[in-house]
């Protein structure tokens, strides 16, 4: 429990650091917001008047503060391009993330630790060396290359599934496994050398002596000491979801939060932009500390000290 | 331990032999692979352990005790180590062409084994007691209720303090030697013939070796159960054993009743292990130890596996291996025994 409060108020403050970070990133390199929203033909005194009313002239630290006001009172306002309320695109695109970033957050998992115990299993057959020359391969190929890659085999040649668009069960396919892919990788990989790790341990040798049937040793206890540093990956996993689906979405045209925030930081429309990175930045810290808590549930260790 | 104690064990037992055997090892051979090669680590050894009696395995590190003992378990470590040959008996029954499961049955209900490492011998994620719990519930048509008290009646005997409030304990919770004792009662939790521990204390606290093997012992006695124990602590041998087998580069060297072996060694390589306790010779004013090294096993040298150490050695010795000789309760391999002089 300890661990777990510790971790809690840590979460907070990365959170803090990393609001102030995409804060400055963004206002920095953002360039003239006056571009993005108002039309080329806007005199400078128009577009004075309109960074005033934006506080854009007020110092960055108040603006800081100011912004983060309006977040936490469910206010941060609107884009700069079509006036929509950040907040309703959060609810719009956000529920498409989860769905696409969700399943694929799914996929590493239902489909890693099964490959990577039947790796484990039948060690060095010719299974286990296909799946793992697979996972080699997979770890290697760049995520948009394998998205192109997809597009092109089960699109463009095959025609089994749609190249992109949104939200049924078959656009969602391809971004989906294409967003697993390397997580799935990892995933098989960990599975198989933890699994191999707790089967040679000394304690599967005194449950052994104790005259346990292998199956049982296996599916109880090789199992469930193997999921202790695959639950501790899971954070990382969540990261490499978020951070991909920036690419993902937007070769797939899945209307997430990624599409959104890479559409928005080419047209310049910085509310949405910021909002966005911090939203995305916000998960990854959040999903670490989710994931952080459930390796202290799974390891007794941990749990509480005596 | 001291030189009294040495001395101080009668034979309050008859020494073995003319009980019923419990476990007859014949000839067994077990080579390792490793990296393509592949070499013999127990070169045919032979050793019986009967009932109600303590048989220790002496010999230094890497002689390959513990390699006989865990094949005995059918416990060698899978795709390293493999008997390649002799014969393994329980009861008369050969285990070596056991089924799995037969040998599964065995395990802990007639055959136990405790380890060395207790650190790392309990499965960290489940607490003790369930662990007992299932291990005896593989073994015995019992209640979850029966099988913990069972599993309490186990760590009474094993003496871990406490034993009904610790059944949910995690292996962290506990001590180096609590966690021994839990290894201890699931050793015993099913009143098995035979006990083989592997340096049950060498892990432990020099304040908490002496109870455990005490407890062991008292364990033992009680139950009348064989028990082979593994040490390379003499003085362990000397306090606890009925009958010692010594092992140097995987054969036997020598056996014979704990008193006589004492009194009386015959192998130069005993005669060595026995002249290096502290206490004889201290009081000679000098610490001996065997000099040189043991062959490697992936090289052995023809003749005698002692003679590159050996004082006594014959030129008979480097060409051609003794043979391990039986005199009555005792056992030697070597062509040219000298009477034992400390010094
Ligand atoms: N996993 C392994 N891989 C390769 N060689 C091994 C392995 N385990 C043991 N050996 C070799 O087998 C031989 C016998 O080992 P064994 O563990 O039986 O020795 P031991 O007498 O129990 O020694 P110790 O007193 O150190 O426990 C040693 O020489 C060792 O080098
Ligand atoms: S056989 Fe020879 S070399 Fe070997 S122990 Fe006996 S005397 Fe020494
Ligand atoms: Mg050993």
């Amino acid at each position: 429990m300890k661990r777990t409060a510790s971790r809690l108020a840590y979460t907070v403050i990365v959170l803090f650091v990393s609001s102030i970070a995409v804060f400055y990133a963004i206002r920095l390199s953002g360039g003239d917001a006056t571009a993005a929203a108002l039309p080329g033909s806007a005199t400078e005194e128009f577009r004075e008047e309109f960074r005033d009313r934006l506080g854009l002239n007020e110092p960055i630290y108040q603006q800081y503060f100011t912004y983060m006001g309006r977040i936490l009172s469910g206010d941060p306002g609107n884009s700069l391009t079509n006036n929509k309320a950040l907040t309703d695109m959060l609810t719009e695109h956000g529920r498409n993330s989860l769905i696409l970033g969700g399943t694929a957050f799914g996929l590493v998992f239902l489909v890693g630790i099964p490959l990577g115990i039947l790796a484990s299993l039948r060690r060095n057959s010719w299974a286990d060396q296909g799946i793992m020359s697979l996972s080699t391969v997979a770890m290697a190929v760049p995520n948009f290359w394998l998205a192109l890659l997809a597009v092109w085999l089960f699109a463009s040649t095959l025609g089994w599934l749609p190249s992109a668009g949104c939200c049924g069960t078959k656009q969602l396919i391809l971004p989906a496994v294409v967003l697993a892919f390397e997580g799935i990788a990892l995933t098989v990989r960990m599975t198989r050398s933890a699994m191999i790790e707790s089967q040679n341990s000394d304690y599967v040798r005194t449950l052994r002596a104790g005259g346990l049937s292998e199956w049982r040793i296996t599916c109880k206890h090789v199992l469930r000491n193997a999921l202790i540093p695959i639950i501790s990956l899971a954070g990382l996993r969540i990261g490499q979801i978020v951070g991909y689906a920036l690419i993902v979405e937007t070769i797939f045209g899945w209307p997430g939060l990624g599409q959104v925030l890479v559409n928005a930081v080419l047209r310049r429309d910085y509310p949405v932009a910021q909002f966005f990175s911090l939203v995305l930045v916000a998960l990854v810290v959040l999903g670490n500390w989710l994931a952080d808590t459930g390796y202290t549930i799974a390891n007794p260790r941990l749990r509480k000290s005596t | 331990m001291n030189a009294t104690a040495v001395e101080s064990r009668s034979g309050e037992v008859p020494s073995g032999l003319d009980r019923s055997p419990l476990l007859e090892i014949e000839d067994l051979r077990i080579s390792i692979a490793s990296d393509g090669s592949s070499f013999e680590v127990v070169k045919g050894v032979a050793l019986t352990v009967c009932e109600n009696e303590i048989v220790c395995l002496v010999g230094e590190s890497g002689c390959g005790k513990s390699m006989t003992a865990l094949s005995v378990m059918g416990l060698l470590p899978r795709g390293i180590a493999k008997v390649t040959g002799g014969r393994i008996a329980f009861e008369g029954r050969s285990l070596l062409s056991l089924q799995k499961r037969e040998l599964r049955r065995l395990r802990a209900d007639s055959i136990s084994m405790i380890f060395q490492d207790p650190i790392t011998s309990l499965d960290p994620v489940f607490p003790i007691g369930s662990v007992l719990e299932e291990v005896i519930r593989s073994h015995r048509d019992v209640s979850r209720a029966e099988a913990r008290e069972i599993a309490v009646r186990a760590l009474m005997e094993a003496e871990l303090p406490d034993a009904a409030d610790r059944l949910d304990s995690y292996p962290h919770q506990l001590s180096g030697g609590m966690r021994q004792r839990v290894m201890i009662a699931l050793a015993i939790a099913l009143d098995p013939k035979l006990l083989i521990a592997d340096e049950p204390t060498t892990a432990l606290d020099v304040t908490v070796q002496a109870q455990i093997l005490e407890n062991l012992r008292a364990r033992q006695r009680e139950r009348e159960m064989g028990m082979l124990l593994i040490t390379h602590d003499l003085a362990v041998v000397a306090s606890v054993a009925d009958r010692v087998a010594v092992m140097y580069a995987g054969e036997i060297v020598e056996e014979a009743p704990v008193d006589e072996l004492f009194s009386d060694p015959q192998h130069p390589y005993t005669q060595g292990l026995i002249r290096s306790l502290p206490d004889i010779s201290v009081s000679k004013g000098s610490l001996h130890s065997i000099p040189g090294r043991v062959p490697p096993p992936q090289v052995p040298p023809p003749g005698c596996l002692f003679a590159p150490r050996c004082e006594h050695a014959l030129d008979l010795c480097w060409e051609a291996s003794p043979e391990l000789s039986r005199d009555g309760a005792k056992s030697l391999r070597c062509y040219n025994a000298q009477p034992f002089e400390i010094g």
